[in-house]
């Protein structure tokens, strides 16, 4: 008897233990309530806004928003980064508290729509009609999955290439001129790249940014011979253009730019000074607090073209999670991200170009003239394209396989044909 | 010499009250003994098997997330021996685990002896060997950082003063996995300098003067009194050294993600790759079972070399 009555005490201390770790009530579904009524936390999953004061304080005006049409509902947010969004994505549903709203990259959208992590945009009325009349055209395969729609683009994050004028002047070449295709740049950068007596590269001729991987720069390149990595999630590389871009990267790294080589800031090495030419991200501070107005002038931007045209465009999209109880909220809550006002923050803060219908005019493309240039450039625009169900995995795939490739330790081909099996 | 301790034997009970006191007396105590060990148990089911359950079981699913799962069978474990990467960081970790764990007890027990002598400084020498442990391992990996950095580091600046060219030590895939090496060995030190200082400390000196007055010289005096006296914390050190090995991952994670190509990663990476970047959570725990696997492996083996050496 004494020891059931220890058992149960034991239990019931144990209960109330476990129960105070969390705070233990879920929140009831707020779909169908009236939003003036509606209670509860939407939680938001987003690497738009930096953990600073100034990210915050943007994020809190989006939420003022929000809260015009849900004040009673509280805004939990969750400023992760790219690098730890999946861990964040995955430790949230194995835990059984998803996220209501989940900002995401391109390649994302696929892999989670297909396991019904995401919810079909379509009963909220979004449709490829309506994103290009109000949005960024170029990100509908990006948003797609069996022909549906999972998420609304917030910003594009756009590449370019810059060359450094006076480089160019300095090996005489002519900066108004800039090489686009694959060929041409090889043989620029290689006049550009300077070495010191040892032969060790003191300025890389051209900066590849793939300090950590060659999978966005391979199929930026790939892009750029009208080939595109996948063609309705089926992989488009293993063959004689993707050996042929495979072979170019490889010949270009440890001879025009150290394998690897990146700075302390991770800024563009073009911007730097350190590469003479380069691909570089959306934008550019030519402020005092920047490069500076000198080094801005110095700067040339163009866009590959090894017999396409075309500009590398990610970007950040916007999803609601199947399982949240408060999907009308999460609605609310992405149409209130999806202001122009609130697109031009998140642009300025990520240096990306706002994912509306006329971002060439946005306050960030007006900033400067990179962001000016790629917003332009958006007609261009390429990505990894309809990708397989299985990307996340391929992702780590095409960044440790490529590099073995590139470093000479397995033969390209091979590598590419792997690739191709393993995409599905 | 040795000498046997014998149970002295019990009295015969003298009356049958006194046996049924005795046995209360034993309830009482085995009462008072799972009483005293619930905290522990009720840790190791929560913390440790059902997790370990639980990993046993999704190992033999495809869960990866999302709403629907099936059972795969051993499937997962045939798939890992076809994964190059898995492969790739098995290999790794046993050649980390080989390289690390002996150089850094050798190394641990040489500069716990000189830490035993009477020498001056010797409490500015025992923390300053036991900072790196208590330093954490992401600071660590940032110095680390620096030191290795094929520019500015101080490793290139060290070896250019007498004509070496610099070297890119995290990038060359050469190079990269020894350096990780180098930097898992000085981090491991402190907690073993300290564990051999203690059992040093142990070590009769009695039986050492003995030793010194039958002639035994500095040498044999360590093969054959301090030597075995530590046996049990050679085990210990062991032990704990192949577990800690094993489980390396912020270092890597930190100091090279895995690269360059693969030629760093490790299998609590490449666990941590297909659970939480790939999403691939039962392939993710087929990949744990093996690890503990293999670890019981390795302990299994330190074990019968401990035997072996003790018999010696």
């Amino acid at each position: 008897m004494r020891r059931g009555v220890g058992l149960t005490l034991l239990a019931a201390a144990l209960s109330v233990l476990v129960s105070s770790c969390g705070n233990g009530v879920i929140d009831k579904s707020t779909d169908g309530v009236p939003p003036a009524e509606a209670t509860g936390t939407l939680r938001v999953l987003v690497p738009s806004f930096p953990p600073s004061t100034k990210g915050r304080e943007a994020f809190q005006k989006v939420v003022d928003d929000f809260h015009k049409t849900y004040p009673k509902m509280k805004v939990e947010p969750d400023f992760a980064t790219y690098k730890n969004l999946n861990e964040k994505m995955s430790t949230s549903i194995a835990a059984g508290i998803p996220y209501d709203v989940m900002v995401t990259g391109v390649g994302w959208v696929q892999p989670f729509a297909s396991k019904n992590i995401f919810e079909d945009l379509g009963k909220y009325g979004v449709t490829p009609d309506v994103i290009k009349e109000k949005s960024t055209p170029a990100l509908i395969p990006a948003v797609t999955y069996d022909k549906k729609l999972y998420a609304y683009p917030l910003v594009a994050d756009a590449r370019a290439v810059a060359l450094r004028k006076s480089a160019f002047r300095e090996a005489g070449l002519d900066p108004d001129k800039p090489p686009t295709s694959l060929a041409d740049i090889k043989v620029a950068a290689e006049k550009l790249t300077k070495r010191d007596k040892n032969g060790n590269i003191t300025r890389s001729g051209f900066d590849l940014a793939s300090a950590t991987g060659f999978r966005q720069s391979f199929t930026t390149f790939l892009a750029a011979t009208g080939t595109p990595l996948y063609v309705g999630g089926e992989p488009n590389f293993d063959n004689k253009a993707g050996l042929d871009t495979l072979l170019w990267i490889k010949s270009m790294i440890n001879n025009v730019q150290p394998y690897g080589q990146t700075n302390a800031a991770q800024q563009p090495l073009v911007l730097t000074g350190e590469a003479a030419m380069g691909i570089v991200n959306g934008g550019v501070d030519c402020s005092a607090d920047g490069i500076g107005q000198k080094n801005c002038d110095d700067l040339k931007f163009f866009r590959f073209n090894s017999g396409k045209e075309i500009e590398y465009v990610g970007g950040d999209l916007a999803s609601i999670g199947s399982r949240s109880r408060h999907k009308d909220a999460a609605w609310s809550f992405i149409q209130s991200m999806t202001k122009p006002t609130s697109l031009d923050l998140i642009a300025k803060l990520n240096k990306k170009v706002p994912a509306y219908k006329d971002a060439s005019n946005s306050p960030q493309a007006k900033s400067n003239p990179l962001s000016q240039f790629v917003a332009d450039g958006l007609v261009y625009a390429v990505n990894e394209n309809e990708v397989p169900s299985n990307w996340l995995e391929m992702r780590g795939n095409f960044d440790i396989q490529l590099t073995q490739a590139v470093l000479g330790q397995k033969d390209p081909a091979k590598v590419l044909h792997n690739l191709a099996g393993q995409s599905r | 010499m040795s000498t046997t301790l014998e149970r002295p034997a019990l009295a015969a009970p003298r009356k049958v009250t006194s046996s049924k006191d005795s046995r209360t007396l034993i309830r009482s105590q085995a009462r008072a003994g799972w009483a005293l060990l619930a905290p522990a148990l009720l840790h190791s089911a929560v913390f440790i098997v059902i997790p370990v359950i639980a990993v046993l079981v999704l190992s033999l699913t495809d869960y990866s997330f999302g709403d629907t799962w099936s059972w795969v069978g051993f499937g997962n474990y045939a798939d890992l021996f076809r994964d190059v990467d898995f492969l790739a960081s098995l290999w790794h970790t046993v050649l980390y685990a080989i390289v690390v764990i002996p150089i850094s007890m050798a190394i641990s027990l040489a500069v716990a002896i000189g830490l035993n002598q009477k020498i001056r400084g010797l409490g500015f020498f025992r923390t300053a060997f036991y900072i790196p442990t208590v330093t954490a391992t992401v600071a660590v990996a940032t110095i680390w950082l620096w030191i290795y950095n094929p520019g500015s580091g101080l490793a290139n600046g060290f070896l250019s003063l007498f004509g070496f060219a610099p070297n890119r030590w995290l990038a060359d895939p050469a190079t990269a996995l020894p350096s990780l090496m180098v930097v898992g060995i000085w981090q491991g030190l402190g907690t073993k300098i300290i564990i051999y200082l203690a059992a040093l400390q142990g070590v009769s000196r009695d039986l050492i003067e003995s030793a010194e007055l039958d002639g035994a010289g500095r040498w044999q005096r360590f093969a054959n009194v301090t030597w075995p006296a530590i046996g049990p914390v050679q085990f210990f050190v062991l032990i704990t050294s192949i577990v800690g090995t094993f489980q390396v991952f912020d270092l890597v994670y930190v100091m090279t993600q895995g690269g360059p190509g693969s030629e760093t990663r490790v299998l609590v990476m490449d666990i941590y790759q297909n659970a939480f970047q790939d999403l691939k959570l039962g392939y993710a725990s087929a990949e744990t079972v093996i690890m503990m696997i293999v670890i019981a492996l390795f302990i299994g083996v330190g074990r019968l070399l401990q035997k072996a050496d003790a018999n010696d």
